[in-house]
């Protein structure tokens, strides 16, 4: 079992630059941490326009800085926004190599085709093509990455012969994943052989369903890329405390947030119907309405959340790893809900207290 | 998190009066609905809700028309318009304005669940190159809309989200929650042309179309439910939330 942390950079109301600086700063701090505690991943994701919830518009260069802050921990485009109105392949395929190669190697490749029309209807893009962006998309940047001389002619763009450069220090070429929030999409990572990255909290019994049928289907891909990554992670939300209702508390205060702050998305199928998106691809529900605690009880977490004593924590993260799971990618905060202090000592408890159970 | 501005004791000017929350739900056979999303200025995000709402981002306003031709009140069209908005967690639309052609309609449709909708002439005229919606008022003319270019959808690709009705109610001033249900059968997608809209006739005097996006023209089953829930309007859902009606 591998450990990540996952970053929106999500920044709270009134905007200010000083205060989405120090938003940049504390998640800069926390994957130093992650990198000195034995993390295995720092992940950025990749929106615009998504006020309050993600200001991470540009994750190539907050995941520069984090290589350069650091000495072993991989970074992970968590992902690519694989359509050309937002990001032009081949600037995709340049930046990634470019990245991969100041990292030293420390690069996994997240791909996705993003959710909301605030993104898509921001860039102009046509829903109805996001999904067919995204495979054209998949299927050209390992080629742009391994062959020298690389020429195309494609539905979403054609280029002459060029040399598409830097290569990625990684052979043949870095991980690549796709991010999986859509029932389904799972099997479209199978299918080309992409690693599952998780981006929607499930439950136990729909992450078993998925990951059973993942595993199944991958045996039989036709790869996108050289190589085959058939790993499959999870999003989970992490505060780690000594004392179990502490942690439950405040874990449950950052992730209410979060889910207030996701449920307040315009997703593209609210504003445009269309058969491209079947859900509204909420990236993590609410609590469970059952899980309303009585005062008596403290609070009552929802399935294989990370949010409590150690105990409970490795408790969750061996149910995950009992159904196929092989990385667990942790969010640390919320629109800066939990101090920066808090962030840190509950990073510091985990690896101490729950990493040596795995 | 954005939340409305507006004063709800000035959004109630026209509002709906309720004299009781125990209304029966009502399905209407064989609706024809159309219903335009369009984006709005920047600037109107907090200003044409009330407290208990947050807009969302980019706002945005939808215009809804049915035409229905079996109720209790006889065939009747009547037209809409909401703004987009969250109450807590859940996507719903806050009535603004409306039209009715017929007035028991307008009288059941008002004291069952909410809707506040002035006399009006509703001509939804469906097309296989275009659908065309226009509304009259006082003579004139209040809203100009087209969907042009239609394509087929799957029932399951359509979204309709549930409506947030300012009413006089037996608990005071309140949002009225009413989640009406489609069963649709056939849907189509197309690209929306607005030819005009009169904010004021509306009841968003200011307000600015500024980017429409789809136009869904749906055919099948509606039901107005029976209630379940009403929210205060000066305070958020997650406190100002009340239960009424079959509500558990």
């Amino acid at each position: 079992m591998k450990f990540g942390i996952f970053f929106e950079l999500s920044v709270p109301r009134p905007f200010t630059p000083e205060g989405e600086h120090q938003v940049f700063m504390n998640a800069l701090e926390q994957a130093r941490l992650a990198d000195e505690l034995g993390f295995s991943t720092v992940w950025a994701v990749e929106h615009h326009f998504l006020e309050e919830y993600s200001h991470s518009s540009a994750p190539e260069l907050f995941l520069t800085a984090v290589a350069a802050q650091t000495s072993q921990i991989r970074v992970g485009h968590g992902a690519v926004v694989c359509v050309p109105e937002i990001n032009h392949p081949i600037r995709v395929a340049e930046r990634a190599a470019f990245l991969d190669q100041v990292s030293g190697g420390r690069l996994e490749f997240g791909t996705a085709r993003s959710s909301t029309w605030t993104e898509i209807g921001g860039f102009g893009a046509d829903p109805d093509a996001t999904k067919k962006d995204w495979d054209e998309f998949v299927h050209v940047l390992p080629r742009m990455w391994t062959e020298e001389f690389f020429a195309y002619e494609g539905r979403c763009f054609s280029m002459p012969e060029r040399a598409v450069l830097p290569k990625p220090l990684q052979q043949p070429h870095p991980p690549l994943w796709v991010t999986v929030t859509s029932p389904g999409t799972e099997l479209d990572a199978a299918d080309r052989g992409l690693g599952c990255l998780g981006v929607a909290t499930a439950g136990f019994a729909e992450q078993e369903r998925r990951t059973r049928e993942y595993h199944r289907r991958i045996q039989l891909c036709d790869p996108a890329g050289a190589v085959v990554n058939d790993r499959v992670s999870t999003l989970n939300f992490l505060y780690c405390h000594e004392d179990a209702r502490v942690g439950g508390e405040r874990g449950m205060a950052m992730m209410g947030h979060f889910g207030l702050m996701n449920a307040h998305l315009l997703f593209t199928r609210e504003a445009y119907p269309s058969t491209a998106y079947q859900s509204l691809g909420n990236l993590a529900p609410p609590p469970r309405a059952s899980s309303a605690p009585s005062p008596a009880e403290g609070p009552k977490l929802p399935e294989g959340m990370c949010l409590g004593d150690p105990q409970h924590i490795i408790q969750a993260i061996k149910h995950w790893e009992s159904i196929g799971v092989d990385e667990v990618n942790f969010m640390l905060n919320a629109a800066e809900v939990l101090p920066q202090d808090q962030v840190l000592e509950s990073l510091r408890l985990f690896a101490r207290e729950v990493m040596p159970a795995f | 998190m954005l939340t409305g501005s507006a004063d709800p004791g000035v959004l109630a000017a026209g509002a709906a009066t309720m004299k009781s929350f125990d209304v029966e739900s009502l399905r209407l056979e064989g609706v024809e609905t159309l219903q335009v999303f369009c984006e709005t200025r920047r600037a109107d995000a907090e200003a044409f809700l009330p407290p208990a709402l947050h807009p969302t981002l980019p706002p945005a306003l939808t215009w809804t028309a049915h035409r229905v031709n079996e109720s209790p009140w006889g065939p009747f069209s009547m037209a809409h318009c909401r703004i987009e908005c969250r109450s807590g967690l859940r996507q719903r639309g806050f009535l603004r304005g409306g039209f009715v052609d017929n007035p028991e309609a307008a009288a059941g449709l008002s004291e069952g669940w909410g809707y506040a909708l002035a006399p009006g002439q509703v001509d939804l005229q469906a097309g296989y190159h275009e659908t065309r919606l226009r509304v009259e008022a006082s003579g004139a003319q209040v809203l100009d809309l087209s969907l042009e270019d239609p394509a087929v959808l799957r029932p399951q690709d359509t979204h309709f989200v549930a409506s947030m009705n300012l009413a006089h109610t037996p608990n005071g001033l309140r949002l009225v929650q009413v989640e009406a249900e489609f069963e649709v059968e056939r849907a189509e997608r197309g690209r929306p042309q607005l030819r005009g809209f009169d904010a004021e006739g509306w009841h968003c005097p200011g307000l600015e179309p500024t980017h429409p996006v789809a136009a869904l023209l749906a055919r099948g089953a509606v039901t107005l439910p029976a209630l379940r829930f009403v929210c205060r309007p000066d305070v958020l859902a997650f406190t100002g939330s009340e239960k009424v009606g079959g509500a558990n």
